[in-house]
């Protein structure tokens, strides 16, 4: 009720710096309890793929072990078809999709391939969104009509055009989510842009005569984030449900990092021998994906609270 | 009159549980009502008016409760029963009426099923009987056609027939205590009046005990004859409804009278005088009194020791009836006595402000036209194949503004007004019609303008949540239109920040401060000082106190009426609140369906001869004194749609005057009405002859009280 | 719909690179593709051929050929044929022997009666050559040299030949997509228009199943969890559904094939369909139904979270809404609050939401189909993915395109007959 929501905000003090304001707000998240459950999920994650950096248990790549081993001792997660360690795969396979993107030509940079395709749906849609937001009438219709179009096409057959198009690699499947992602992002932009756009301070902009540009992306888009992040939270979960599925239908990130889907698929023949070669993965998938949704589930609830 | 006590209240404190413990929302409250009496409980938001409000129907949420006292109910105890034996006496023998009568209607079902649901539930009545009990209802509260009522859903009608079905609902059970929270705070005027009049009708047929929950003390003065004041969560006062506007003994009560503008009152002769400071969230009320930190008369022990509420020995009481007050020095505290203190802000009045004439005419607007295209609802507009219609928001609006002066524009929600100040500010371009500003033409919208005319032409918005972008401090948004404008060198940004900041009265400190961190007023002063930064001729403030507690209002109006005298800027003032524009303005327009229908100096609309719509206007306005005589007009039916406005003129569907003129006003459908000239700057928009409107007697006879004045 | 399929044919068309490296094996010769590519018909415009994909190309092709070109249905391999009506009424191919030209007489049995082709047939191009414009017995329309066939290389199972009497310009006949004709697979060698509506029928049903068992029970969960916001039936039932959605569709699957296929072997592992048997046999008896049970408990159980999500999220805010607050305050009993009050409004936004979802059905098809190798539509779309069979992806995903579209229609529409207040006059 009104009074509870009075509470958390007041305490906040002016402070010069924009930055510290961010980490003030990045704090919020520790309000919520599933917030930092799923928070704790996703560094969890991120810290095995650091590590798998620098160390893991065997080589990831290296048939160095009985087929088809049962956890114990040696193997903490067993190994799989090709007496591989499941454990140190496992947290290779968290690299790609959080940590590293492999270029052509050998070159890796920072960013995982779910972050960087995210990301790439983000801009995109962003600046599609808030354009057609904004202006609305015409340049409003044509930009939906594209999106629209591009929403019916189920995603998978996004997918499978786009790699069939470019064929496998890192950063196909960054474009392949840039492209399904895009629009997504740029309704939730253009929603935000058509709600802010009426706001008194986005009037008092368009008196002063700012420029369109200025008022999209200086008086609308810091207004917006809050949802936005939520969305790319939520889109992060999607991508790496999306690049699972790939590497399920051996169409995903190319060898010879681990993949977690490619791993479902291959041991799913041995099931019957050893049904854990098929669990781990599934399970660092589900967690990972439950992780960012609870992450982005407390983010919401705080900053819908913290905003007003 | 019977006297049986329907409920009483004693020492109600309610708490709710937050993150890390709880607050205590409401303290101290006590008061009881009388079959066939109405309390009006009123206050500024946060006062826990509706808290009260809620805890008698046990609808505190999941993280509230009753935390100390009692709540008899015809002698039976309410708190910690159990939900089951609530929920039979909510609706049936307590019922309530909300605010916004839209969103308390289902939108899914029909009128008629939401009616009769409760006497089907609560009396196992039959459906059949059910449904004439509630045409019966229906007639009595006023509905036109209440048959075909029963089977429109809730969009179908409009607010204040809405707000009757609300009524009727709450009626049917013939329920001893009748809840009504804000209920007409989302109406217009003229609908108000009307609701007030139902309310007050109600009372005496049913002889139902009413609990009117209301911020506006002009509605309480029409409809209860007990109030109680509330602040921050406690009861402040409690007395007769004449008592407390005539002897208010409890400081908070005395300026909340003060800080209202009287219909009638104007910036010449009288003062609104602020209550410094704003109402304490719950979880920072002071110890002792908790209207000590913004109380004039505060002494040391208004620190140390919180005060009862106590009724006043017959000597300090001037009715019969008991008066309690929560002061120390209630006794001492005399109204009339009372002395602006010297740090008040308060605007240093001008001297000849109808030296009109002279001035130069700095904003001119001929037959000004504002059409929107409408997109229609059949399943032809769904493909771009319907009727194409307009909506005639701004329909033929001529006036003309002299430098320095204000020009108000008072109108009920859709009359345009709003639109007309988008027109001018280029938020919008015009359709038709000529409008020229210090030489610019401002037809056109602010894509072909130039920066010179941007800035002389700003705006202070209605909103405060929203006239400040929350991702930027205070500096930033005023110093933006300094830089924007290239007025002064960057490095002297912050230095003229830091003047306009003191102009509008908040510290330099506040440089750094994000929205998020300001109160209303505080946003709604930044909002002043950023429009005021490129030193514009003319400001436009479209409501900018509307959304305001009042106490906040009058100084938010005081600093306007300050900034517009140190910076010698022209106003265009639009409000709904007639008390506020007669108060702030030099010329006034009415507006009615895209027009202007009378326009003329402040002070000559508010006496005859006026137009029949101003007339009944000004018989609308609720007035916060128990004893005014108003003239008791009202309007039939709602504002006709601005799609297609009624022909000739656009009032005549509504006009309680129509029957004047021959032939029961043939004319007034058939024929546009002429512009008649009364005096030098005053015109009415009207068939009925000057000398006729002239004879009408004049709305308010009661002389406006003259505690105002100025000096006081 | 247009746009989609202009975006979706130059997406395709241009991002599959060289379609006949993938089909012929990197091994095959350029000489072998670019005798492949013309037989395909690949070297007019990309324009034209969208055209033809969408349109056909009959209606102008026939003023080429200079008779009319018809369609018949073939009762040996059961599918159309193209042949040209003659002057008399008989339907006539070419083919070149030798290189003399012979025409085919269609007989009533599908089958054929060569002669030899009459000399007036053969007109002379700009550059005095003599050429013929006919049809093949592949349904393109060629164009014959006189007395100068053409050797191309023809695919077979076995590999390439070299073949002699061959005309020198192909362009396969299509009557394009609008009318019913998406062309021929590369990967079957058979029309798409022969096995896709098997396909999309085998897929239906299981989208239907799955499609009925998720609503009243995604519905019901949601509702359930959004009057106890808060409490613990809504914490287990949303943790639940998060859980569930979280989880890919091939990990749900294989863990079902697991645990009822090979541990407990209640249910069949795979969904074996026998050739030609119809779906509706497959229904008609429990034994062979059962291979649905999987496949349906699987999609179910992605779409089961979301839904009751959405719908979770839609009761809360109803349930906080102003109305139901005056229903409560009415005195009205709890269930009442929440059947006759709640439920209607709260579901007005999960199913236009659901509506939209079925692209994200759609997703989910492919990966359970191709898991339990149900021959639906899903699998066929992978397997022409991986082919690059780009007549029939095009023609699939159209098909999914449509499907999209239509639901969504039917979303605003049960928006508008849910929610009076849009309602239109």
């Amino acid at each position: 009720m009104a009074v509870a929501e009075q509470t958390t905000s007041v305490a906040a003090v002016g402070s010069t710096s924009a930055w510290r304001r961010y980490g003030q707000n990045a704090l919020i998240i520790l309000d919520s309890r599933v917030g930092t459950i799923g928070l704790a999920i996703v560094l969890f994650w991120f810290f095995l793929a650091l590590l798998s950096m620098v160390w893991t248990p065997y080589p990831p790549n290296a048939s160095q072990f009985e087929q088809n081993l049962w956890p114990n001792a040696t193997n903490w997660l067993g190994t799989d078809h090709l007496g591989r360690d499941l454990l140190s795969r496992l947290m290779t396979g968290a690299q790609v999709i959080l940590i590293k993107t492999r270029l052509p030509g050998g070159i890796a940079i920072p960013g995982g391939v779910a972050i960087w395709g995210v990301f790439g749906s983000l801009v995109l849609g962003v600046a599609m969104g808030l354009t057609a937001g904004y202006y609305g009438g015409w340049t409003d219709q044509i930009i939906m009509q594209i999106l629209d179009a591009l929403i019916a096409f189920p995603r998978i057959i996004l997918y499978l055009v786009v790699i069939a198009a470019l064929g496998q690699g890192d950063w196909v499947v960054i474009i392949a989510i840039t492209v399904t992602g895009a629009p997504g992002v740029a309704r939730l932009a253009r929603s935000l842009a058509l709600d802010i756009k009426n706001r008194d301070y986005v009037l008092a902009a368009q008196t002063r005569g700012e420029s369109a540009f200025y008022i999209m992306f200086r008086e609308i888009l810091p207004n917006a984030r809050g949802p936005l992040l939520v969305d790319a939270m939520l889109r992060i979960g999607y991508a790496i449900f999306a690049i699972a599925t790939l590497g399920f239908l051996g169409i995903g990130l190319p060898p010879p990092d681990p993949d977690w889907g490619n791993m479902v698929n291959e041991a799913r023949s041995y099931i019957f021998n050893n049904p854990y070669a098929v669990l781990w993965p599934s399970l660092a998938i589900a967690t990972l994906v439950i992780g960012l949704n609870l992450f982005a589930d407390g983010l919401n609830e705080e900053t819908s609270r913290y905003q007003r | 009159m019977s006297s049986s006590t329907v409920l009483s209240v004693k020492n109600l404190a309610i708490a709710y549980k937050v993150r890390g413990g709880e607050i205590e929302a409401v303290q101290n409250v006590s008061f009881e009502l009388k079959e066939g009496e109405s309390f009006g409980l009123v206050g500024e938001s946060g006062c826990g008016k509706s808290t009260v409000a809620w805890s008698l129907v046990n609808f505190l949420g999941r993280n509230g409760y009753v935390k100390r006292g009692s709540i008899m109910f015809q002698g039976e105890e309410l708190t910690g029963r159990s939900p089951e034996e609530l929920r039979q006496m909510r609706g049936n023998r307590i019922t309530m009426v909300f605010q916004d009568p839209m969103q308390a209607l289902n939108p899914s079902m029909r009128l008629g099923d939401q009616l009769t649901e409760v006497l089907t539930v609560h009396q196992s009545m039959s459906e059949e009987a059910a449904r004439k009990r509630t045409l019966e209802m229906l007639e009595r509260v006023h509905m036109p056609d209440p048959a075909s009522v029963m089977r429109r859903y809730p969009h179908q009608i409009s607010g204040g027939q809405q707000q009757r079905v609300v009524i009727a609902m709450a009626l049917l059970n013939n329920p001893a205590l009748l809840i009504m929270d804000e209920p007409t705070t989302a109406l217009d005027v003229t609908v108000e009046a009307a609701v007030l009049d139902l309310i007050a009708e109600l009372r005496e047929t049913f002889n139902t005990a009413i609990l009117f929950i209301s911020h506006n003390l002009g509605v309480v003065a029409r409809v209860c004859n007990h109030v109680g004041v509330m602040y921050a969560g406690e009861m402040v006062e409690q007395a007769t409804v004449r008592e407390i506007f005539k002897n208010p003994r409890h400081p908070y009560t005395q300026g909340l009278i003060r800080c209202v503008p009287r219909l009638g009152a104007d910036k010449a002769s009288s003062m609104l005088y602020p209550i410094r400071g704003r109402v304490p969230p719950p979880n920072q009320r002071s110890s002792g009194c908790v209207f000590g930190p913004r109380c004039d008369y505060a002494q040391d022990r208004c620190v140390a020791e919180r005060p009862a509420l106590h009724t006043l020995s017959a000597d300090y009481s001037s009715s019969s009836a008991p008066h309690s007050v929560a002061c120390h020095f209630a006794e001492d505290i005399v109204f009339a006595d009372w002395q602006p203190p010297a740090d008040m802000e308060l605007p240093v009045q001008k001297n000849g402000a109808f030296t009109s004439g002279q001035e130069p005419i700095i904003l001119d607007v001929d037959a000004l036209k504002k059409y929107y295209d409408v997109q229609g609802n059949s399943f032809l507009d769904l493909f771009g194949l319907g009727e194409k219609r307009q909506v005639k928001a701004v329909d033929g609006i001529s006036f003309s503004v002299p430098r320095g002066m204000t020009l108000g524009i008072v109108g009920e929600s859709g009359c345009g007004k709003s639109t007309l100040v988008k027109t001018i500010i280029g938020l919008e371009s015009a359709t038709a019609g000529q409008a020229d500003f210090m030489g610019f033409d401002i037809t056109k919208d602010l894509n072909d303008r130039d920066a010179e005319l941007m800035e002389e032409l700003q705006m202070v918005f209605q909103n405060p949540d929203s006239t400040m972008n929350p991702s930027y401090t205070v500096g930033q948004q005023i110093g933006r239109p300094l830089l924007r404008f290239g007025k002064i060198p960057k490095e002297q940004v912050r230095a003229e920040v830091v003047k306009l900041l003191h102009s509008v009265r908040l510290g330099e400190n506040y440089y750094d401060r994000l929205p998020r961190q300001l109160s209303g007023g505080e946003k709604q002063r930044v909002g002043i000082a950023r429009a005021l930064a490129t030193r514009p001729d003319l400001v436009l403030c479209d409501e900018p106190v509307s959304a305001l507690d009042v106490s906040v209002q009058a100084a938010v109006l005081n600093l306007l009426l300050e900034v517009q005298q140190e910076y010698n800027s022209t106003l265009l003032f639009i409000a709904h609140d007639l008390s506020v524009v007669r108060f702030f303005s030099d010329y006034i327009a009415v507006m009615y369906l895209g027009e202007i229908v009378e326009i003329g100096p402040a002070a000559a609309i508010y006496a005859p001869p006026y137009h029949p719509y101003t007339e009944a206007l000004l018989s609308a306005v609720p007035i916060p004194d128990p004893d005014a005589e108003q003239k008791h007009i009202r309007l039939s039916g709602s504002v006709p749609s601005a799609i297609n406005p009624p022909s000739g003129c656009h009032f005549h569907t509504r006009c309680p005057r129509r029957h004047l003129l021959p032939d029961g006003g043939k004319i007034c459908a058939e024929q546009e009405p002429p512009w008649q000239q009364v005096t030098e700057g005053h015109r009415i928009y009207c068939h009925i002859p000057v000398e006729q409107l002239a004879e009408f007697e004049p709305v308010i006879t009661t002389a406006v009280a003259t505690i105002h004045s100025l000096g006081g | 719909m247009l746009l989609v399929s202009l975006l979706l044919f130059f997406m395709v068309e241009y991002g599959r690179g060289d379609v006949t490296i993938k089909i012929l094996g990197i091994e095959s010769t350029q000489a072998q593709r670019d005798s492949y590519r013309n037989q395909l018909g690949l070297n007019q415009s990309p324009l034209v051929r969208y055209f033809t994909w969408l349109a056909g190309n009959d209606w102008w092709l026939k003023d080429r050929v200079g008779r009319p070109l018809v369609t018949v249905y073939n009762p040996q391999t059961k599918e159309p044929e193209w042949w040209v009506r003659g002057n008399a009424g008989e339907l006539l191919r070419w083919q070149m022997d030798g290189g003399d030209l012979f025409e085919l007489v269609r007989q009533e049995d599908g089958s054929s009666i060569q002669r030899p082709a009459p000399d007036d047939i053969w007109t002379t191009d700009a550059n005095g050559i003599p050429e013929f414009w006919g049809l093949n017995n592949n349904n393109s329309a060629v164009r014959w040299i006189r007395g100068e066939g053409a050797t191309i290389q023809v695919r077979t199972k076995a590999g390439f030949r070299e073949e002699g009497d061959s005309p020198v310009e192909f362009i396969p006949l299509s009557k394009g997509l609008i009318r019913g004709d998406p062309g021929e697979s590369l990967r079957t060698g058979r029309p798409v228009s022969a096995s896709l509506p098997g396909r999309i029928q085998k897929t239906g049903v299981l989208a239907m199943l799955a499609f009925i068992v998720v609503m009243p029970l995604a519905l019901l969960f949601g509702v359930i969890a959004g009057i106890n916001e808060g409490r613990w039936t809504d914490r287990i039932i949303s943790i639940t559904g998060l859980a569930l959605t979280a989880t890919p569709e091939f990990v749900t699957g294989v863990v079902l094939i697991l645990v009822f296929g090979i541990w407990l072997k209640w249910l069949p592992a795979v969904s074996v369909f026998f050739s030609d048997q119809s779906i509706l046999e497959l229904l008609s008896s429990w034994d062979s139904a059962k291979i649905l049970v999987l496949p349906v408990i699987t999609l179910t159980a992605v779409e089961l979270g979301y839904v009751a999500r959405m719908t979770r999220t839609s009761m809360v805010e109803v349930m906080n809404s102003s109305y139901v607050r005056t229903a409560i305050i009415k005195g009205m009993p709890y269930s009442r609050v929440v059947l006759r009050h709640a439920v209607r409004n709260a579901l007005i936004a999960p199913i236009t939401v659901i509506m939209l979802h079925v692209n994200w059905l759609v997703g989910g098809i492919v990966i359970v189909e191709v898991v339990f190798g149900y021959p639906g539509l899903g699998t066929y779309i992978y397997d022409s993915a991986i082919f690059g069979d780009f007549n029939a992806i095009e023609a699939a995903a159209m098909v999914t395109v449509a499907i999209a579209v239509i639901t969504r229609i039917i979303g605003d529409v049960a928006y508008v007959l849910l929610n009076p207040r849009i309602r239109y006059a």
